[in-house]
């Protein structure tokens, strides 16, 4: 079952085309990852799913059908840039927030209570939010994103100013959500954040795909033929090996076609090298990310 | 309770209840009531109340009979009778009276004195001898006789339809219009400048984003207009209260103040241009905030529409003098002067039905013209960080690429 459809969606901004006939799907129950460079498209692609934004072309589905004022409701979102009422009491700022998603007054008030308790905020509830630390306007803006317990959740660039213990309660709190069976749609630039947390990704460039699926078919894609070796001594020259180069403390064997990494592992065996460490080189969602956005030889 | 009664609430409670709301609420009634407290004094302190002098040489006030106590905060002058003009002449001269009347031996035929003085005496002291002379005139008559000469001419100026009538007693009649335009005028800058700075904060601190994946673009405006409307009106009816409060006062201690009388059709006509001007400006406001990046540069954009407001105050003299000329008219008709003009026109004339309701309508209309603009203006302006709306494309972009 799906939680979000988009079907060849396309939205400019004068000459500027923001987003490019991009499609993805986000499976009910899954956290997914919204990638890209700054300034890729990502908080427009979000827009136009929250139907604050309409697309020039394509179709969106959010919960099984067109955006509705009933749907935003069950539906949570925490934007880039947050944005709180700066001048009004924490609390009377969330309960606010929390009734326009339809909670009543009285029951935001008490899940209001529940989570500045769980997110260390309830000895400030009574400051205004401009006095809370970038941190603590951080979590409030997560406690809004989550009061009306929606069955939907996108968080854009969700880590952005949390020191790592914050980080961690995050991830945390998504990994929470997300065993309760609330999809989760994060974009972020941070590879090693989505690498976590995420089963399936969107890649995104200047406003059009480049890269969708599951984050591990991706790695394979991209994997290269190649192995990591740390040995205990310098390295023979081994069959089958095209190129050796330094990567961290290991060497990188790019290997020539024909050559399996068995035979590799073999041949260092046999000619008695101490191995330490033998892998096939998985690139990182980093590398791939890299070599997608930045086209061949470019800079 | 639905989302657009939410925003309502919200905007009305989050501003009624700040503090330069209740300083701006309560400080203009103080402010008026000190300035009447400092022109009280101010009278007081200027009044020479030395005894003032007088020769009488036709006999009239050998046996003089006592005033009226003056109205406040005028204080009762004492009269010393002197028996020759050097006599009085050397008191004034030894600062020991402020002035002295001669009343000359043919002023009974003549009704002339004459007033002798180093300077100006007060008025106050003036009136007071013309009411001592004036009593003493009327010693002899009958009581209802006295009372009636003393009151002088009636003159009531009727409408021809008999609707409105004005006597010399009710000048505060005239000024009420100007009190209920001024008002007016205060309450909408006031809180269609509070809207227009939310607006801009809330475009540029990103709170509008979070909000519009709660309500819609048209519940969030609507609301908000109609939450500072709410507020603007509760500013004025609580300044009407405390007028009303300071008349039903005011009237034990004053005859201008007890003669005053508000028509009914004069509030009618007042509140029915009041309400859709008010919503016009405070529509426009949201139309500035969305299009600009800084409150400052709202304000003065939003000076265009402020500031034709107080024009018919430029012309209050052509309006009183003809309320239904052709500029009286037409300030009637456009929709910035005729919050203030019709009501000025309302307090000294009666206003054609037919026209009335055609300058209602244009009114009305107005502010639902504005309430398109500011929806526009929402729309295409309130996800623009940083980034200013040019106007013109509030009007040419296509609606169709714009969220709903």
């Amino acid at each position: 079952m799906t939680s979000v459809e988009i079907s060849h969606i396309s939205k400019s901004f004068g000459p500027v085309k923001a987003v490019d006939d991009v499609s993805f799907e986000v499976e009910s129950g899954e956290i997914f990852g919204l990638l890209g460079p700054n300034g890729a498209g990502k908080t427009t692609i979000i827009r136009l799913m929250l139907d604050i934004f309409k697309p020039e072309g394509g179709s969106i589905a959010i919960l099984g059908g067109p955006m509705s004022e009933a749907k935003k409701e069950r539906i949570g979102y925490m934007p880039e840039e947050r944005g709180l009422y700066q001048d009004i009491p924490l609390e009377r700022c969330l309960v606010y927030l929390a009734s326009l998603k339809g909670v009543k007054p009285e029951t935001a008030k008490r899940q209001v209570g529940d989570y500045l308790d769980r997110f260390d905020l309830a000895a400030h509830k009574n400051k205004k939010v401009k006095e809370l630390s970038k941190g603590m306007q951080q979590k409030a803006q997560i406690i809004a994103t989550l009061l009306h317990q929606p069955e939907l959740v996108i968080v854009d660039e969700p880590f952005s100013g949390l020191d790592p213990v914050n980080t961690q309660m995050i991830k945390d709190l998504l990994r929470d959500l997300n065993r309760q069976g609330v999809t989760i749609i994060m974009s972020t630039h941070q590879m090693h954040q989505v690498e976590e947390l995420c089963e399936r990704i969107l890649l995104i460039d200047q406003g059009r795909a480049v890269l969708y699926g599951e984050l591990d078919g991706i790695r394979r894609q991209f994997m290269g033929h190649a192995v990591l070796v740390r040995a205990a001594e310098e390295l023979p020259q081994l069959p089958g090996v095209e190129r050796v180069e330094a990567h961290n403390a290991s060497q990188r064997l790019t290997l020539a076609s024909g050559t399996s990494a068995q035979e590799v592992l073999r041949s260092l065996v046999t000619q008695g090298v101490t191995v330490e460490q033998f892998e096939i080189a998985v690139p990182t969602l980093d590398e791939i990310f890299i070599r997608v956005v930045q086209p061949e030889g470019g800079e | 309770m639905g989302k657009f009664w939410r925003i309502v609430v919200y905007e009305y409670s989050r501003n009624v209840f700040r503090r330069r709301f209740l300083f701006g609420l309560l400080s203009i009634p103080l402010l008026m009531v000190g300035m009447g407290l400092l022109f009280v004094l101010l009278i007081r302190n200027d009044v020479d109340t030395r005894p003032v002098g007088y020769v009488d040489r036709s006999g009239l006030l050998a046996d003089p009979v006592s005033p009226p106590r003056p109205d406040p905060p005028d204080r009762p002058v004492e009269f010393v009778p002197y028996p020759a003009e050097q006599d009085a002449e050397a008191a004034l001269q030894a600062e020991q009276i402020q002035a002295y009347f001669v009343l000359g031996e043919d002023y009974l035929e003549t009704s002339r004195a004459e007033l002798v003085s180093l300077k100006q005496p007060s008025a106050s002291a003036q009136d007071q001898f013309r009411a001592l002379v004036r009593a003493t005139l009327l010693a002899s008559q009958p009581v209802a006789i006295q009372e009636r000469l003393k009151e002088g001419n009636h003159l009531t100026v009727r409408s021809a339809d008999g609707s409105r009538e004005v006597n010399e007693s009710e000048w505060l009649n005239l000024l009420l219009p100007f009190f209920a335009g001024f008002a007016f005028m205060i309450a909408m800058f006031t809180t269609s400048g509070y809207l227009m700075q939310a607006v801009v904060e809330e475009k540029e601190n990103r709170t509008m984003e979070v909000l519009l994946t709660s309500v819609s673009s048209q519940q969030l405006m609507a609301g908000k207009i109609v939450g500072m409307v709410a507020v603007g009106w509760t500013q004025l009816l609580v300044w009407g209260a405390l007028v009303i409060a300071a008349l039903l006062i005011g009237r034990n201690y004053s005859e201008s103040l007890a003669a005053l009388r508000v028509s009914p059709g004069f509030v009618a006509i007042s509140v029915a241009a009041f309400i859709p001007s008010f919503v016009m400006i405070a529509a426009l406001m949201v139309a500035v905030g969305a299009t600009v990046t800084e409150a400052q540069e709202g304000q003065q954009i939003a000076s265009i529409f402020t500031l034709p407001v107080v024009i018919p105050y430029w012309f209050t003299f052509q309006i009183l003098s003809n309320p239904n000329g052709p500029l009286a008219v037409g300030l009637s008709f456009f929709p910035f002067t005729a919050p203030v003009t019709l009501p000025m026109r309302a307090g000294v004339t009666v206003i054609p039905i037919e026209q009335l309701a055609l300058n209602l309508a244009v009114l009305t209309l107005s502010a639902l013209g504005a309430l398109w603009i500011a929806g526009r203006a929402f729309r295409l302006g309130m996800l623009r960080f940083g980034q200013r709306l040019p106007w013109r494309e509030i009007f040419t972009r296509p609606g169709k690429r714009v969220a709903q």
